[in-house]
């Protein structure tokens, strides 16, 4: 596998603060890579020097085995960039935006109206197309802004949060089109996100945290690491459950709405198990594997976002690691 | 490079001509100048030579570039704007270089502006101006020429800016001098000493000058040095723009 970018030691410092604090990993052609973390955490200012608005403080990134430094403009023309927040121009219409982009890019006049019907044709957005862009909402005008970053038809293509502030609808079909992009034309995609189940669309995700990569492996793999799941039980007798579990093994559990919960390793033989033993009455029971969110706290101790859904297995997950 | 040029240089133009409404009242501020002053003064105001030019008709070709100095100078907020709303990025990390970009910009600062001025110099025999025709169309390319170093002037300000409040202010700031100390109100030859040596290192003096020669035959300089220091200063805003637009941070 070639690698599409790579990066070694890239630091940057805005005067004393430390944004970026020596990360180093390697994207392969064709691969779908993460980065994720907290806001705050280096993410963006990463992903501006990997296409070259920013300038490192020290250590280097090539794309395409090009230097973001030194060949910016080489670097250019094989990117496409869809940032956090739209950089569309609210007063052209679709099409305009799209136009003004293919000859910026350099595409062939003769292919320009056929690729840009294309891109709008792969964002649903071909009977939008002659329409001013400050009238589309927010999902139409990131779909348009990726039908911009198809139209010159980038080697990599980076993605800065891009389903931040989408309703889920938008959300998933983003997705189905970013991964037909692979599919169809083995474009390597580079994107950043605070949103763990995004993450897990990625081949690769890169933990990053305060500057620094904390961890680098398949979503599958990072999983792995946390070990064990959560076991959630419903029961009309909750101390008498907490009781049991304690003493016989040894396991710490709290009390949530109804039952309780706690945190085991293979949590499906652990279920058979506790059914097959003398217990009070079970209302119900579910196991949950671990998600990214408890990846991400196992790794730096904090949530990557305010507690939601999530924060139940985070609690106990905190409980966990305090008592060893 | 001339197609992305061209293609920059048009998304400014359709946009502008979209935008009627701004269109309409870039010409209020001429006429009012020209009612308040032209009318207002003309009976005040006796200008020493010749006696066959009244007011109204000197004040025209000062007003043209009056035009062309608001216009072009608040055109450059564009790019305070188009950083706000995200559009810079995607212009910068496309493979166009800087350069282009501020050109574009520039020309199309400068074009908008010249219709204004254009449109203005039209209207302005309906308040009773009295000048050559072709006085006035000699006069377009200088004051496009005008546009540019002020719109690249506006660049200088717009790159450092983060708000546009801050625009606003700083560039009120820098025009109203531009503008009082140009002899777009006054004679040069008449003015007294101190004035005249201000005047004199204004750039907008020599355009008003060539403005006035060409419209109703009336110059304090020779045409030629007057078309001279407006080329050396576009060339000289121009550069300073390219150089802020390249350290600007998005």
């Amino acid at each position: 596998m070639n690698a599409a970018i790579e990066v070694e030691e890239l630091a940057k410092k805005y005067g004393e603060v430390e944004a970026v604090r020596g990360i180093g990993f390697s994207v392969g052609a064709g691969e779908i890579f993460g980065f994720l973390g907290p806001n705050g955490a280096g993410k963006t200012t990463t992903i501006k020097i990997l296409c070259t608005l920013l300038q490192p403080s020290s250590g280097r990134a090539r794309l395409a085995g090009l230097d973001v430094a030194t060949s910016p403009d080489a670097v250019r023309r094989r990117i496409g960039v869809i940032f956090q927040d739209p950089a569309l121009d609210d007063r052209l219409t679709a099409e305009e935006n799209l136009m003004l982009h293919a000859v910026a890019y350099r595409v062939p006049r003769a292919e320009r109206a056929g690729r840009i019907a294309d891109a709008l044709r792969f964002v649903d957005l071909h009977d939008r197309g002659r329409d001013l862009t400050r009238t589309f909402s927010g999902g139409m005008k990131r779909r348009l802004e990726i039908a911009r970053g198809l139209i010159h038809r980038p080697e990599i293509l980076f993605l800065d949060e891009p389903t931040t502030g989408l309703d889920p609808q938008t959300r998933a079909r983003t997705w189905e089109v970013l991964r037909a992009l692979r599919r169809d034309f083995g474009t390597t995609l580079f994107l950043t996100t605070h949103y763990m189940d995004e993450a897990e669309n990625c081949d690769r995700i890169a933990v990053i945290d305060h500057g620094k990569i904390v961890a680098l492996d398949t979503p599958a793999a990072l999983k792995q690491r946390v070990g064990k799941d959560l076991v959630t039980a419903r029961s009309d007798d909750p101390a008498a459950l907490a009781r049991l579990l304690t003493e016989k093994y040894g396991i710490t559990s709290t009390p949530v709405d109804g039952g309780l919960s706690f945190l085991v390793e293979g949590g499906d033989a652990f279920i058979v198990k506790l059914l097959t033993t003398d217990r009070p009455a079970l209302g119900g029971i579910s196991v949950r594997r671990p998600t990214l969110d408890d990846v991400f706290l196992s790794l730096t101790g904090r949530q990557i976002r305010d507690e939601g859904a999530e924060g139940q297995f985070a609690r106990l997950r905190a409980i966990a690691r305090r008592r060893g | 490079m001339l197609e992305v040029i061209y293609a920059l240089w048009r998304r400014d133009m359709v946009k502008f001509l979209r935008d009627r409404r701004s269109l309409v009242t870039s010409l209020v501020r001429p006429f009012l100048w020209l009612l308040a002053f032209g009318f207002g003064l003309r009976a005040a105001v006796r200008l020493p030579g010749a006696g066959n030019v009244d007011y109204v008709s000197f004040l025209v070709p000062g007003l043209a570039a009056m035009t062309v100095l608001f216009s072009s100078m608040f055109a450059a907020i564009s790019i305070v704007w188009e950083r706000e709303f995200g559009f810079l990025k995607e212009l910068l990390v496309a493979p166009i270089p800087r350069g282009a970009i501020v050109t574009a910009k520039l020309c199309a600062g400068s074009a908008t502006a010249t219709v204004e001025a254009g449109l203005m110099l039209a209207l302005s025999p309906l308040a009773g101006a009295r000048f050559s025709p072709l006085g006035a169309i000699a006069a377009l390319p200088l004051l496009a020429l005008f546009g540019m170093s002020i719109n690249a002037l506006g660049i200088v300000v717009a790159a450092r800016m983060k708000s546009f409040e801050g625009f606003g202010s700083v560039v009120n700031f820098v025009i109203q001098p531009i503008f009082f100390l140009s002899g777009a109100l006054y004679q040069f030859d008449t003015a007294p000493r101190a004035l005249r040596a201000v005047v004199l290192v204004n750039p907008m003096s020599y355009v008003v000058d060539a403005v006035r020669g060409l419209l109703i035959g009336r110059h304090s300089f020779p045409i030629v040095l007057d078309v001279a220091v407006a080329l050396v200063a576009a060339l000289a805003f121009g550069t300073f723009a390219v150089r802020a637009f390249n350290k600007m941070e998005v």
